[in-house]
């Protein structure tokens, strides 16, 4: 059907190799995303690299982090215990990616390297401080998810490489987060906006750390600097919560396409990010803070 | 140039070898290579779910899993939930409740329901109707499905417990 060669390397050292001799292979873990691209001859790759036997399948956790594997499944992540209690959005963001039968197959790496504005997992991760770790010829290299992305569908990893997992700091118990998936139906369905905010609050109450990430609206994911900065140090409330919906909006760039036009992307922001830090900060309040 | 793979495979409890180009589909493998048409291409890009069929017990959208990427693994078609003439609870209800009209989608809808009921023996509405919300059905109606499948859930439980 599609016109390639194919390979699944036993381990890392063979997937490696594969890749320093074939720099234009394309790598497969799921694909969900990469056969609709070679269906639609988007891309036209000469080697498949099967990198779904490699041992990146586990969710790793010790005193300061979690670990999960690139090739950990939407539905794996889904059904996260361990991930349900520290990172509540990413699990609900997972349990958002397409339907039942794609999240089986789908994996947290390719959505990371699919590169998509409209991913899922991303803004979660962002708001989390996720940090890449990327298996390379001269060993692993970590880097933080938030500078990975250097443009629409481009990013750090060079040629040669492979993404190998996802590392998660492990939040404080006064932090709360939540995450919006906004579209047009409930199941299968591309974002329109994506909105994932975490706050940590400091013992007198004021906003000590905070992160506002935006999917759907820019070339990349990013993360709402200006709007993140209107929080900090202060009491959550309407005032501030309203400055920093404000700021998101005048961060965000959409454009407009078959699933809503930027006119509505931006106006939709706002109302997002006010909903998804007043319900945050509701959770806080929740929490006796 | 293409060279063929070797695949080995279980199929509806079958083991079979296939030589394949490394790019097929394992949809077009089904269909093509053993004769099993039940799984159909519907949209060929995971939207409509027609193509479902269960591997290594999870279900997946055949036409986004080469058929090297099955290589050593289970897969349990459409033909392969009648046992010994008998159809599959899911199917004779299906049947008797109307969840099908043209049918295209019906090979996809039971095998999402089948591994539903593989995984929850006793599944809520809401829970069938999550298990399908991957399966687009144009012509019938959503609801004889859930109802074939709650009838065939509670029928399947009450036969374990006897």
């Amino acid at each position: 059907m599609y016109g390639n060669e194919y390979i699944a390397p036993k381990d890392i050292g063979e997937a490696l190799d594969v890749l320093e001799r074939h720099p234009n292979a394309k790598i497969i873990a799921g694909g969900t995303d990469l056969l609709v691209q070679m269906r639609h001859r988007m891309i036209e790759p000469e080697l498949i690299v099967d990198v779904g036997r490699l041992p990146f399948d586990s969710i790793l956790v010790d005193h300061e982090k979690v670990t999960i594997g690139s090739g950990v499944s939407h539905a794996q992540i889904g059904n996260s215990d361990l991930l349900q209690e520290h990172f509540p959005i990413l699990v609900q963001a997972s349990q958002l990616v397409g339907g039942p039968s794609i999240r089986n197959r789908s994996t947290l790496g390719g959505n990371l390297m699919n590169a998509s504005p409209a991913a899922d997992t991303i803004p979660p991760l962002l708001a989390y401080d996720a940090e890449v770790v990327i298996a390379g010829k001269n060993g692993s290299r970590t880097l933080p998810l938030s500078q990975f992305y250097t443009g629409y569908r481009q990013t750090k990893l060079a040629a040669g490489e492979i993404l190998e997992a996802v590392q998660l700091p492990l939040p404080s118990a006064s932090t709360t987060a939540h995450f919006i998936k906004h579209g047009n139906r409930r199941s299968l369905y591309i974002a329109v906006l994506n909105v994932a905010v975490r706050i940590s609050l400091s013992a007198s109450g004021a906003v000590e750390n905070s992160r506002i990430a935006l999917g759907c609206v820019g070339p990349t994911v990013f993360l709402a600097k200006a709007a993140e900065a209107q929080l900090q140090g202060k009491l959550i409330d309407e005032p501030t919560i309203l400055a920093a919906a404000q700021c998101a909006e005048e961060e965000s760039t959409p454009i407009s396409d078959l699933r809503a036009s930027g006119d509505y992307r931006s106006n939709i922001v706002a109302v997002l990010v006010r909903r998804a830090l007043t319900e945050a900060a509701g959770e806080l309040l929740g929490k006796g803070h | 140039m293409m060279a063929k793979q070797t695949i080995s495979l279980t199929v509806n409890a079958q083991s079979a070898v296939v030589e394949v180009e490394p790019g097929k589909t394992l949809l077009r493998v089904l269909r093509e290579d053993m004769g099993l048409t039940s799984a159909k291409e519907g949209c060929g890009q995971g939207d409509c779910g027609s193509c479902v069929v269960v591997m290594d017990d999870e279900s997946v959208n055949s036409c986004l899993v080469l058929a090297a990427q099955a290589q050593g693994s289970q897969v349990v078609t459409l033909e392969g939930l009648e046992q010994n003439g008998q159809l599959h609870p899911l199917q004779e209800h299906f049947a008797k409740e109307w969840g099908f009209q043209c049918g295209y989608c019906t090979s996809g809808m039971l095998m999402s329901c089948y591994d539903l009921l593989n995984h929850n023996s006793q599944p809520s509405r809401e829970e069938i109707t999550e298990a399908i919300s991957g399966n687009l059905c144009r012509c019938t109606n959503y609801r004889a499905i859930i109802d074939a499948v709650e009838i065939a859930a509670a029928e399947l439980h009450k036969s374990e417990q006897d």
